[in-house]
């Protein structure tokens, strides 16, 4: 095992890039590649990885929501994946969306789910082969799910707010300037329809970012302590909620206190400040102060 | 196809004639061709803007020359390695489909050819960038012709 991987709570959840070349004909692993990037995979992939689009297949067309259980076995079952296949998953953006194709899983149950510690960047950047050969496996018949899991990880509107009032845990892991209001998009992206800046009253910044290295894989153990029990003053048993605007860092940043540092009750909210800053009646605060 | 340049009119054609696995097919095909759409050894260009702005993930460069006698406009345009594949498939299709158009024709294209060739599926949160590259054309081209009014008055 990566001896860096020894110090997080659940080292099982990473696996490192010699680990998976060693292991892409293992009959019982699925790799999964989820990327912001819509055309991303079609230009190369890790040979016998599958795309897995966190918008077509996850997302409902309609009704901002998840898939339905139905479509979510269809996905997995055109995928050759059944309960007992463990799911790597790798993407680009330091990970992001492979972070949330991975809770939507666990939305839906699935829990033999691990993540490629660095992702495609630190994939490639090493000269390990890609790929434009897209992999056929047999069809498998996934269960529909029988109920999906979203009390336990997943936070809506309501329970933000009333983190909020109660000034309980409530991470906004978007960049500062986003956090203080100063900006109502991501730096690098194009407005993505937000009415207001700010955060939400008490949420305490840290961004995403503070979680990875430059080659995207994950701060270690002690660094991620640092981090979120030093300096954010919570525990493994804090009862948190992390937000960013839909939902993709935030996943990020949940994987992080999940597996990595063990808390018992972590969750996304995924509505996220795409839906409280334009929410009416929502507070808002602004500035660096958490309000 | 009112508004385009013929050769773009002709790309939004095939683009449209495609089903949808070979529409992607072509936007990788022209995402591979964006890096033949740097500047070459030797060209000059009497308009170059290289930034890197706040809502795009990397430094795009858009170099432009035209033709004083035709009003013909050549464009090179370099991008840094993070752009998202959308756009540089769009930045190959520009370089291709604006070639040897006035800047005042580019200024007038709608950009409502964007969602013609690349289809709605892709075209949504987090893949918006694939209009920047036009904008950045657009503003160019604009800046060219600021000049050319001063110089004419002055």
């Amino acid at each position: 095992m990566n001896p860096k991987f020894s110090g997080y709570a659940h080292p099982e959840a990473l696996v490192d890039t010699a680990w998976l070349k060693d292991h892409l004909n293992d009959p019982n692993i699925r790799v999964v590649e989820s990327n912001e990037d819509v055309l991303l995979y079609d230009t190369g992939h890790i040979p016998g990885a599958v795309h897995i689009d966190w918008r077509g297949d996850l997302q409902d067309d309609v009704v901002r929501d998840y898939a339905t259980s139905e479509r979510f076995a269809e996905v997995c079952s055109r995928n050759g994946i059944t309960p007992d296949t463990t799911i790597i998953f790798y993407g680009d953006k330091s990970n992001w969306w492979a972070c949330y194709a991975l809770w939507a899983f666990r939305l839906f149950g699935h829990t033999k789910v691990k993540i490629l510690d660095g992702g495609r960047d630190k994939w490639k950047a090493e000269g390990l082969p890609m790929t434009r050969e897209k992999p056929a496996y047999a069809r498998t018949s996934y269960p529909e799910p029988t109920r999906r899991h979203d009390p336990e990880i997943r936070a809506f509107f309501e329970d933000a707010l009333a983190f909020s009032k109660a000034r309980q845990p409530l991470i906004d892991v978007r960049s500062p300037k986003e956090y203080t209001g100063e900006l109502t998009h991501m730096p690098e992206y194009p407005q993505e329809g937000v009415l207001r800046g700010g955060h939400v009253p008490g949420a305490r910044n840290v961004p995403w970012k503070t979680a990875a290295n430059d080659d995207a894989t994950f701060k270690s153990a002690p660094e991620l302590k640092k981090i979120y029990l030093d300096n954010l003053g919570l525990n493994p048993q804090s009862d948190v909620i992390a937000y960013c605007r839909i939902g993709e860092r935030s996943s990020h940043t949940w994987f992080v206190l999940t597996y990595l540092l063990g808390f018992k009750r972590v969750r996304n909210y995924d509505g996220s400040w795409t839906e409280w800053g334009n929410r009416v009646r929502a507070p808002v605060a602004k500035g660096a102060e958490a309000g | 196809m009112s508004g385009y340049p013929r050769p773009l009119a002709e790309i939004v054609d095939l683009f449209e004639s495609l089903p949808d696995d070979e529409k992607r097919e072509n936007l990788i095909a022209y995402a591979d061709a964006a890096p033949h759409c740097r500047r070459r050894e030797g060209e000059s260009f009497g308009l170059e803007d290289v930034r890197k702005d706040e809502e795009c993930t990397d430094t795009v460069g858009v170099f432009l020359k035209v033709d004083p006698a035709t009003r013909a406009t050549h464009l090179r345009i370099e991008l840094g390695p993070h752009v998202q594949t959308l756009t540089k498939a769009m930045t190959a299709i520009l370089c291709k489909g604006l070639e040897g158009a006035s800047p005042e024709e580019i200024m007038e294209i709608p950009q409502d050819f964007v969602p013609r060739i690349v289809g709605a599926q892709l075209i949504r949160l987090r893949s918006q960038t694939v209009y920047y590259i036009l904008t950045r054309i657009k503003g160019a081209c604009k800046v060219w012709l600021n000049r050319e009014r001063a110089a004419a008055a002055g």
